[in-house]
């Protein structure tokens, strides 16, 4: 009974996380119903994110000009420089309003069961940072998990005498990403970092 | 803590495990003494005790083993509960299709993690057998040791599983290093993930080294195995610093160190946790390897005892499971160990001897008979 459009629909949309095929069907008849400008509208915001957006040039989160409306903001405080493994950690850290610092995204964490070095991370590009825009604090906000620990050891190592290095307080939930703590948590982490040995 | 929380079977549902078509029974309290010829099935409802709180078995690690052989499903239920006091009780179930794998559950609700759902503390098993805490692989003797620390030290097995993923990561990564040339300077990382981790399981380790080793020289001597009974935690690298934690650590994190090329060439991680041995002899002769088959069976059994001990000093009380225990102990010394079995756990033990010297059990024993595939009272 399904049209070759709509099983495409269903395909497309069973692949987003936590959408299972059953889901993706309720959801792709739901937007059956829904008047024409409302599904285009989806359609159109979804042409435009793929088309405008792309990675900052100096911080690697998500931007539609040359530079993400954080690296824009000159009212933001150039010593610090908050690390993260994904773009979605900055949000968060936002949220807490306790952060007025610049991000660096890694794009994940060290892994190498999953084939990944510090050559696939942006790791050069943050030792660059550090050395030409007078950073004094690197605040290492990668999640508090096993990969996560472990890249903060390593660059906190491979910085050391650099700048002076700091990582969250604990009392984060451990072995979850940092978009899972609640604000006032993750507020505190930070308020609490501590310098890493 | 020093409650104890004695755990309790109160009955069991055995269908097409091995040799039993289906059995259920209710156990009582205190001794039981499962009574019958040998190939009765004895061994196998102690088996299905022990499927039913660990999900493993002791005599094989294929579960697919144990179903009957002209049946594709085994099932094993049984109502446990944990403290007389507040009569927490559990019905818990594990079943295992050929083909479709290992179901648990408890109280009727799906369990997908084995480690949600065993209970490490609830039971410990001898089968005459299999004396693999004894003179089985060094991994046998840790996995004893690591399920009593498990049960006894919050915060052991995450520490455990911490250590096995960041060497998982430094293998990996050796591994890529050796094939591929990329550099492995990344490694001192996963080095001090697992120096902190495994500091704390070797420091656990030797604690309940220390704490088992007079009980288990006591249990030793009492079922006539001889004075000098010894316990030893064979540390791996043997020359790890050891005066604190900190030092701890900061000896794994130099070995590690110190180690990688050697490492790198055999793309595994020669030293750590993961290779530690547990000593187990009288005065300096090694029962693991140099043992009579006798000698390591008392071994085996003041081991348990001595696990025993622990686990209610620690407000746990595990049921007793001992297969085939009383037929190789001569009268005194079977007495020494009903003697010792008298505290208030729950202990199941089978024997084959037709005339089990019941003048030596307790009044209170209640005794099964097991055979031609029916156990009754
Ligand atoms: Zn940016």
């Amino acid at each position: 009974m399904l049209t070759p459009s709509l099983e495409r629909l269903i395909a497309e949309l069973s692949r987003l996380p936590g959408v299972g095929p059953r889901s993706a069907q309720r959801l792709a008849f739901h937007l059956l119903k829904a008047p024409n400008e409302r599904t285009l509208a989806l359609a159109g915001a979804l042409t435009q994110m793929s088309e405008r957006l792309r990675p900052c040039s100096r911080c690697f989160s998500f931007a539609e000009d040359e530079l993400c409306p954080i690296c824009q903001d000159q009212r933001r405080d150039r010593t610090l420089l908050c690390v993260v493994e994904e773009p979605s950690s900055i949000l968060p850290i936002e949220r807490t309003h306790e952060y007025r610092g610049y991000y660096h995204v890694l794009g994940g964490a060290l892994s190498p069961i999953d084939g990944i070095d510090p050559g696939d991370l942006r790791i050069d590009e943050l030792v660059r940072r550090v050395d030409a825009e007078g950073v004094t604090e690197l605040i290492v906000a990668t999640n508090p998990t096993m990969t996560g620990e472990a890249t903060a050891l390593y660059l906190s190592d491979l910085l050391r005498g650099k700048v002076q290095l700091t990582r969250l307080a604990s009392g984060l939930p451990v072995g979850a990403d940092l978009e899972y703590a609640d604000e006032l948590t993750l507020g505190r982490a930070l308020l609490g970092r501590r310098v890493l040995e | 803590m020093t409650d104890g929380h004695p755990w309790r079977v109160h009955d069991l549902e055995i269908t097409d495990v091995r040799c039993w078509n289906h059995l259920s029974i209710e156990i009582p309290n205190g001794l039981v003494v499962l009574c019958g010829p040998n190939g009765a099935g004895k061994t196998s409802i102690i088996e299905a005790l022990v499927i039913a709180t660990l999900g493993v078995s002791p005599r094989t690690s294929q579960l697919g083993e144990l179903i009957r052989a002209s049946a594709s499903v085994m099932r094993v239920t049984g109502t446990f509960s944990e403290s007389r006091a507040h009569d927490m009780t559990q019905h818990r179930e594990i079943g295992y299709a050929s083909g479709v794998g290992r179901r648990l559950s408890i109280d009727g609700a799906p369990v997908r993690q084995l480690a949600q759902w065993r209970r490490p503390s609830s039971v410990l098993v001898f089968m005459p057998e299999e004396l693999r805490a004894v003179k089985g692989p060094p991994a046998a003797r840790r996995r004893g040791l690591d399920r009593l620390l498990e049960a006894m030290v919050p915060g052991f097995s995450e520490h455990l599983s911490g250590y096995q993923e960041a060497t998982t990561q430094r293998n990996a990564l050796l591994r890529r290093a050796r094939s591929t040339g990329i550099d492995p300077a990344s490694a001192f990382a996963w080095e001090t993930r697992m120096a902190t981790h495994g500091a704390v399981v070797v420091q656990s380790r030797r604690d309940a080294i220390t704490e088992l080793r007079p009980r288990f020289a006591f249990w030793l001597e009492a079922l006539g195995g001889g004075s000098g009974g010894v316990l030893e935690l064979e540390s791996s690298p043997s020359n790890l610093c050891a005066v604190d934690n900190d030092a701890l650590v900061a000896s794994f994190v130099e070995q590690f160190a110190r180690l990688r090329p050697r490492d790198l060439a055999a793309g595994l991680t020669t030293t750590g946790p993961h290779r530690d041995d547990i000593w187990i002899g009288i005065g300096d002769r090694d029962l693991r390897r140099l043992g009579s088959q006798g000698e390591q069976r008392t071994a085996a059994l003041a081991l348990l005892l001595a696990h025993r001990d622990l686990l209610r000093a620690a407000g746990s009380g595990p049921i007793l499971l001992l297969d085939d225990v009383l037929s190789e102990l001569d009268p005194g010394r079977r007495q020494a160990l009903l003697a010792a079995l008298t505290g208030d756990e729950q202990v199941i033990l089978s024997s084959a001897d037709p005339d089990v010297s019941f003048a030596d059990l307790p009044a209170e024993t209640t005794i099964f008979q097991v055979r031609d595939g029916v156990c009754h009272v």
